[in-house]
């Protein structure tokens, strides 16, 4: 009994002497699995980031950087893009990086078990020209293809098959679930899921290292007063996301910081299009007053939304009338006020509508799914109820929300929505577009709301190589959007994080945490 | 005895069926798995194929019965979340619960126990009154709240112990234990009192009250006429008849702190089964429910079982009212 306790006690003193930056992390999920085509979640694909890398990589900016390519261009007029690849970059294992791996990751992420897949659905084939230069042909111009693939990483095609990886295997695991073998800074030392997951510096990196970490650790701590508590005891450096609650409490702290910035994330209030009637109203049974554009012009004006941030979010959050944040490539710039704040407005477009006395809905609502969801859905019932529109909230947790969505129980619902691909494209044809199921259109569409000219202009967004045309017709959506009032975009979700006095890093609008830029001083 | 025996394991089993229909029903409540499973860029057809590859679009009965099947076999299915085997999250995680809660089992009776001897004895002592009125503390205090106060106290404010975690540990042939290392030893102080704390307090008012009934009792007046020590009195001939009904409650007390360590171990991120089913329900993870529900309900049958047994080898006159019995 004793020999063990002096022996531990002796290998942690000599641990503390050596590890004086050692950077501790806490976030409120683990990623589920260390393989970076399994799943497509930004808590996996956030983390392995510091592990894997693509072809391209975003910077402190969001802009697409040079990762494993050096060089990309398009090929012809459009049939694809050709990247050149970085030489003498190796994976964590010692073997070399080539173009082999880049056609084998592909095959890989685009397999029928990758979540990944639906990236490459513009890919119609994957050619290798030599070992450092590969052609990525796509069925049609695809303008922001290389933007679009910053998360798709580099596997070892040979670290793969030996280890029986060679697909992603969500169902049952495989070598990959547990081990990890990339070319990032940051290699896989201990993955013990939902306990801790280490990671070391890997010497043999390509790029020049920005950070001091000789050793980081992730702990998931799910209790928010637990992660603070951890932060402001000095057990943990860094921990994400802060309770919004906490925020003014940890910014006073002098040991402690507080780094608030805007995430990716719109939240929006949506509304059924095509039913027939309301499902939760009283008096209102046999008709859908959200089907009038006017009705939900009244929402836009009745809901306050300044005072809901400046309430609940504690001013962390900024507001957007549109369904991408101004930070996302494709913003329009020129549409960037949202309906005003007119309760008596909202009567009198009401009342045109032909529901002078209002009238009462449900109002369906995740409680824990996004920042103070459920207290932002009652201010906004509130605030609907002054112009006479009598929300009965409903709010539940997000595993049994999403299937009341899909089976149209609602009258209203708030959604967030953070554009994978970071451009304006993404919303556009996730939401906007009508809904086909074989074109795998509008797949988060719930209402159904439909327009021929977004439906038309989709494709030529997809396909415009020129910035200045594409530019144009996502205005002519986002104005065709705001006109019809498919959605109220009320605000963007707020990032906060906190980390010791002494940590320098870079918070970016997706939420990833890049260990590669965190100093600890 | 035997045929005792045999009938209350036939009984469990029944209970056992019974939980895990019950718990199958529920499932359908704790919502879908599948959009934890697939990301933002699903279809509705990638929906109902993993739907029909998992067989949620069975009725319960059927899934149930799948499960029965597996189970029987000790297969309990694959985690949705992790992508391994139940057995094998389970195995990683029992000793992280079992050694807490055996820390805090032992912190209960022991302090339980003797406090609640020495309120009894000192009934109007100014101590034994002031413990009393603390223990209320103990009963009425819900245990997440004390948990986070002594977090507050002794890592945040003193920095004395770890706010989280189980701190090192070491493997022993698949055990991993935190009762070997530093820091292991001071990750458990907090959990354990916060959990154990409930327990200790009944157990005190338990003992307590029963002592001083055994105290009025003839056979202690006869005892002390007898010039017996007080502590003879007090620890062989009173302590002892009080004991019956301390061990059933403490017996019973001990599943429920190995099931209700779940609040413990999330307000301490201890990285134990409650912590794993917690996140199972988050996630939707239903094998792991199902395993975890199982378990802990084979363990409560278990502990009732071994409770009754032991009432025959502590209370002799029970065994000799069986036998008339029958």
């Amino acid at each position: 009994m004793l020999r063990p306790i002096s022996l531990a006690a002796a290998l942690m003193v000599s641990a503390s002497a050596l590890v004086a930056e050692e950077f501790r992390w806490a976030e409120t999920t683990d990623p589920q699995t260390m393989d970076p085509h399994a799943v497509n979640s930004a808590a996996v694909l956030g983390f392995l980031n510091n592990v894997y890398e693509g072809l391209v990589r975003r910077g402190k900016d969001m802009t697409i950087e040079p990762a494993l390519a050096t060089a990309w261009e398009p090929i012809g007029a459009g049939e694809g893009w050709r990247f050149t690849l970085r030489q003498g970059v190796t994976f964590h294992d010692g073997s070399t990086f080539d173009a082999q791996d880049v056609l084998f990751s592909y095959q890989r992420a685009s397999d029928e078990a990758s979540d990944t897949r639906s990236w490459f659905a513009p890919v119609s084939e994957v050619k290798v020209v030599d070992d450092y230069t590969v052609d990525i042909m796509t069925t049609a111009p695809n303008p922001i293809f290389p933007d679009s693939i910053a998360n798709w990483m580099m596997m070892d095609s040979g670290w793969a098959e030996a280890n029986n990886a060679a697909r992603p295997d969500k169902d049952n695991g495989n070598f990959a679930t547990l081990n990890a073998n990339g070319t990032g800074a940051f290699q896989l030392t201990t993955r013990e899921p939902g306990l801790r997951t280490v990671l070391e510096p890997f010497g043999g990196w390509w790029d020049e290292a920005e950070h001091n970490i000789t050793r980081a650790e992730l702990t998931p701590i799910q209790n928010p007063a637990t992660a603070v508590a951890a932060l402001l005891s000095g057990d943990v450096d860094f921990i994400n996301p802060v309770p919004i609650q906490d925020t003014a409490r940890l910014a006073a702290n002098d040991q402690v910081k507080v780094i608030q910035g805007i995430e990716a994330r719109v939240i929006m209030l949506g509304f059924p299009h095509e039913a027939e009637a309301l499902k939760y109203s009283g008096e209102t049974t046999d008709a859908n007053p959200f089907a009038d554009a006017r009705v939900r012009q009244a929402v836009a004006h009745a809901v306050n939304v300044p005072a809901v941030l400046q309430t609940i979010m504690r001013g962390n959050a900024e507001e957007v009338s549109q369904l991408v944040s101004p930070a996302m490539r494709g913003y329009s710039a020129d549409l960037a006020n949202r309906p005003a704040f007119d309760p008596e407005k909202a009567r009198a477009l009401l009342a045109e509508a032909g529901y002078p006395d209002g009238f009462s809905f449900g109002l369906k609502c995740p409680n824990d799914r996004y920042l103070n969801d459920e207290s932002v859905c009652q201010a906004i019932t509130g605030m609907l109820a002054q112009v006479g529109m009598r929300a009965t909230l409903d709010a539940m947790p997000v595993q049994n929300y999403w299937p009341e969505l899909r089976s149209d129980n609602y009258d209203m619902y708030l959604l967030g929505w953070s554009p994978g691909t970071f451009d304006a494209e993404h919303p556009v044809r996730f939401l906007a577009s009508t809904p086909n199921e074989e074109k795998k259109l509008g797949s988060w569409n719930f209402g159904g709301f439909s327009n021929a000219r977004v439906d038309e202009l989709l494709p030529m967004i997809q396909s415009e190589i020129d910035d200045g045309k594409r530019q144009a017709m996502l205005d002519e959506v986002t104005k065709i959007l705001q006109d019809e009032v498919a959605y109220v975009p009320l605000y963007v979700q707020p990032l906060v994080w906190g980390t010791q006095a002494n940590i320098v890093l870079t918070q970016r609008p997706d939420n990833f945490f890049i260990l590669r830029w965190v100093t600890v001083n | 005895m035997l045929a005792f025996v045999i009938r209350r394991v036939f009984q469990s089993v029944l209970v056992l069926l019974v939980v895990g229909l019950v718990a199958f029903s529920m499932f359908r409540f704790v919502g879908d798995p599948v959009d934890n499973m697939l990301g933002q860029e699903r279809t509705q057809a990638d929906i109902e194929r993993l739907r029909s590859q998992l067989g949620l679009d069975q009725p319960f009965a059927v899934q149930y019965f799948k499960f029965l099947q597996g189970a029987a076999q000790g297969n309990f299915g694959v985690s949705y979340r992790q992508g391994r085997p139940v057995s094998d999250i389970l195995m990683e995680r029992a000793p992280a619960t079992l050694e807490l809660a055996a820390v805090s089992g032992f912190l209960a009776i022991s302090i339980g126990i003797a406090l609640g001897v020495f309120t009894a004895i000192r009934r109007n002592g100014f101590t034994a009154n002031a413990i009393m009125s603390v223990s209320l503390i103990g009963v009425s205090l819900p245990t997440f709240l004390i948990g986070i106060l002594l977090i507050y106290l002794f890592s945040v404010e003193l920095g004395w112990l770890p706010s989280f975690g189980r701190g090192e540990t070491v493997m022993i042939g698949g055990w991993s234990t935190g009762f070997l290392t530093e820091s292991g030893l001071k990750a458990l102080i907090l959990p354990s009192i916060t959990l154990g704390l409930y327990q200790m307090t009944l157990i005190m008012r338990l003992v307590r009250s029963e002592m001083l009934e055994v105290l009025r009792q003839d056979y202690i007046r006869f005892a002390r006429a007898r010039g017996l020590r007080e502590r003879a009195v007090n620890f062989r001939h009173a302590l002892k008849n009080t004991l019956v009904p301390v061990i059933t409650v403490t017996g019973l007390q001990l599943g429920s702190i190995i099931a209700f360590a779940i609040i413990t171990e999330t307000v301490f991120q201890w990285p134990g089964v409650g912590l794993l089913f917690i996140n199972a329900i988050q996630f939707v993870d239903i094998p792991v429910m199902a395993a975890y529900l199982m378990l802990i309900s084979v363990m409560f049958v278990a502990i009732n079982l071994i409770v009754d047994l032991l009432y025959f080898a502590i209370d002799p006159r029970l065994r000799v009212d069986r036998t008339a019995a029958h």
